[in-house]
């Protein structure tokens, strides 16, 4: 049974190998979208559609998702679907915002990651060590934490001043960091609406001013999780749990060790996802404030086809269109669909001409076509439509891009030490 | 994976589920009883049933509250208080208004829309029992023994968008609401109309932030929606949208724009850090329709159909803390007057 898997796994990384994107690809897949924006924002005429305050906000929105999606790239990576980001997320936000009240704003981000790694080490402990099935136990965290979080809500908040049973008091918010003196001309050259280097302005200032400390912790975990899980021992031997566990134990190494560390890792960071909601995001605690960015947070992992970059490119994706519609509602969303169409009109020409796939090259013009014309008959994207709106695109991206996922190959499956023998 | 994708699917379904009821035993136990010396002058327990985000909201739920203290003091009743949670169905809510019928209350309000159908059922179930629901004017929750408390938000609502009207410079105003539905749509519309009266030209934004009860507890969205329109050149935005309201707050504190407060008088019960920014609120004197609720029962009166509470009936108003307005407060009154002299009809969609 071992080899088999063994003979599978090796069959089928070669072509995810091969497909990998060059390094020299995201520089320009990025320059590309900033040209497309702007080219949809001379033609619709909408300047607050990747205006600097658009893509703050669309940062903001994205950092929870991030640190929710990048706990789940750790325990997955090492075999245990952790469907209990939701639930560690929310143990987070109670435990920043109570290290914030007492001990200030760092305090508050280790309180935050520790209360998140206390949801992952029971994870683990149901997973590993007894052998729960991965997603029962995840959805009892999910439950137990918001009980848990509502009850120490209620024992610490309930009788401060400015709190309530579901509300802290304001807490210290972490400081904001920025390389100084670059904002005022990044906004000039934004106000002059210049084709290209108005958003390229908008993006720069977005990313280098005003930045929370912890978003930019967030941005560094990224690249600290890229480097340890696929440029260190250490890292190869958590994904080696994460696809074949009897391989790597015949190797020497400790799978319970390691599995137990990346899913306590796991909650630590979804922890910190949370702690952003409560220290960043706003300045409290607010009963039910993470409101399923968990899941959100596990699907853009997997649309991210479990790696950091595509992770950080969904999470992205979904601030994006939540700050789209939340800062310039249906209006902002119609002009969107200006970009749709031209995505698909190009997808479906490369089908056509590069692939050789006619019919669904046909599909996709057609289907741009009628988005198309969609924008030019109406104003504006229904309200009842627009708060939704982030879900939907994330979910169809999610659907369309699910046919070259390649997820680790024992992830799921309960690992018994000795029994691959 | 797909199998697991399925499982997934399910379970978090299921999950969601378990969570409502979870969420509301969990509230029942949580429910404070509060005077219990009382009993002296009169046999009324009055109990409170909170709208997702409880006492100490700083807006809605609180001004509630304050009427509760108010009977406790005055009234010398009983008094109980519960908490919903995000996410319950109707049979949790009818599970936590039966109850509290079962914990002795001789008055159950339930505070806020959400409660319509379960109070409906509620009171169909305990017909000697006085239920009073805010918000709402429902065939749902209508029955014998059901007062309807209701406002007229849209009144009041006017007053404040004639006063962000007559305050913005820059001619854009802007509206938040928590949830898209018929109640919330009332404060945009009377707003609409009160900023348009001072000035027809005036460009009036709108955002709702969610298409369920997680718009009135989210200050993070509060705050990128409000940002949105004040980067697009609105100076004051007026919010209806409870918790998240705290977001719009610091967003116009950010932006050293006007923030108009709702249901609270805002200027006095936000963060000290942000009150300076509120311009006005929209008053919705909750406190009053839950005390003359009480005070009726222990006067042995029934309350029961719908009572609406007017800007006449001092139901609604607008707050003048901080002296923001003092310099239009003239204006204001006269529009005041206008409306409840039935010269000016405020619509209500």
């Amino acid at each position: 049974m071992s080899t088999e898997a063994m003979i599978d796994h090796s069959v089928d990384a070669t072509p995810t190998a091969a497909r990998r994107l060059p390094l020299w690809a995201w520089p320009v897949g990025i320059f590309a979208a900033i040209a497309v924006l702007s080219l949809v924002r001379l033609i619709t005429g909408r300047n607050d559609i990747a205006s600097s305050g658009t893509l703050s906000a669309a940062l903001a929105l994205a950092m929870p998702i991030a640190f929710a999606g990048l706990g789940g790239l750790w325990s997955e990576r090492s075999g245990v679907i952790n469907i209990g980001l939701e639930g560690m997320m929310v143990l987070g936000t109670w435990g920043g915002a109570y290290g914030a009240l007492i001990g200030g704003p760092w305090a508050g981000i280790l309180m935050a990651a520790f209360c998140g790694a206390v949801g992952g080490l029971i994870h683990a402990l149901a997973t590993v060590t007894f052998g729960v099935d991965h997603i029962v136990s995840g959805v009892a965290i999910n439950i137990v934490a918001v009980g848990a979080a509502s009850f120490l809500a209620a024992r610490f908040f309930g009788d401060l001043d400015g709190g309530s049973d579901v509300q802290s008091p304001p807490v210290a918010q972490p400081p904001k960091v920025g390389i100084p003196g670059i904002a005022d001309p990044l906004s000039t050259i934004e106000q002059k609406g210049w084709f290209f280097l108005s958003e390229l302005a908008a993006l720069l200032k977005a990313l280098t001013t005003g930045l929370s400390a912890l978003t930019v912790i967030g941005l560094a975990l990224f690249v600290l999780t890229f480097y340890v899980l696929w440029r260190t021992p250490f890292g190869l031997r958590i994904r080696s749990c994460g696809e074949s566990p009897t391989a790597a134990e015949s190797l020497g190494v400790n799978v319970y060790l390691h599995k137990y560390l990346a899913v306590t890792i796991s909650g630590a960071l979804a922890g910190l996802g949370g702690g952003f909601l409560s220290m960043v995001a706003t300045n409290i605690y607010r009963e039910s404030q993470v409101d399923g960015r968990g899941y959100i947070g596990l699907a853009a992992m997997i649309f991210g086809n479990w790696r950091p970059g595509g992770l950080l490119m969904g999470s992205g994706l979904f601030g994006f269109m939540d700050a789209l519609q939340l800062r310039g509602g249906g209006a902002a969303l119609h002009a969107l669909l200006l970009l749709i169409a031209l995505l698909l009109l190009a997808l479906g020409l490369w089908q056509i001409i590069r692939r050789g796939r006619t019919i669904q090259g046909a599909v996709a013009i057609a289907v741009a076509i009628a988005v198309a014309l969609i924008w030019v008959v109406t104003d504006s994207v229904p309200g009842d439509i627009t708060p939704f709106a982030p879900h939907l695109t994330t979910l169809l991206v999610l659907a369309f891009a699910s046919q070259r996922l390649r997820p680790p190959k024992s992830i799921g499956q309960v690992y018994r030490k000795g029994e691959g023998h | 994976m797909r199998h697991s994708l399925l499982k997934v699917a399910a379970l978090s379904s299921a999950a969601t589920l378990t969570l409502a009821a979870c969420g509301g035993s969990d509230s029942d136990t949580d429910a404070t009883s509060g005077g219990g010396e009382g009993g002296e002058g009169t046999d009324v327990k009055a109990c409170l049933a909170y709208d997702v985000g409880g006492r100490g909201d700083q807006s809605f739920n609180d001004s509630a509250a304050k009427g509760l203290d108010r009977a406790k003091d005055e009234l010398k009743i009983e008094a109980e208080e519960v908490e919903a949670s995000q996410g319950e169905n109707d049979a949790a809510r009818e599970d936590r208004l039966n109850q509290l019928v079962d914990a002795g209350c001789t008055n159950v309000i339930g505070v806020g829309f959400i409660y319509a159908t379960a109070m409906g059922n509620a009171a169909k179930a305990n017909p000697d029992v006085q239920f009073a629901i805010i918000d709402d004017a429902s065939e749902a929750s209508a029955g014998d023994n059901v007062a309807q408390l209701t406002f007229a938000e849209h009144e009041g609502s006017f007053l404040v968008g004639a006063a962000a009207a007559m305050k913005s410079k820059s001619n854009k105003v802007g509206f938040i609401g928590g949830m898209d539905v018929p109640l919330i749509n009332k404060f945009e519309a009377g707003f609409e109309a009160g900023a348009k009266e001072v000035n027809p030209d005036i460009e009036v934004q709108t955002k709702y932030l969610a298409e369920d009860g997680s718009g009135f507890a989210d200050p993070a969205k509060g705050q990128t929606a409000a940002e949105g329109m004040f980067d697009k050149g609105a100076d004051v935005v007026y919010h209806a949208a409870g918790g998240s309201g705290a977001g719009v707050f610091k967003a116009a504190k950010a932006a050293k724009k006007m923030a108009i407060g709702v249901d609270s008088d805002q200027a006095k019960t936000a963060e000290a850090d942000v009150q300076d920014v509120i311009l006005t609120s929209m008053v919705k004197n909750v406190d009053v329709a839950v005390f003359d609720n009480i005070k009726a029962t222990v006067d042995g009166e029934k309350q029961s159909g719908n009572i609406v509470f007017d800007l006449k009936a001092g139901g609604v108003d607008y707050a003048t803390t901080g002296g923001k307005v003092d310099d239009i407060k003239d204006k204001l009154e006269e529009y005041k007057q206008k409306i409840i002299d039935g010269d000016i009809t405020v619509p209500e969609k």
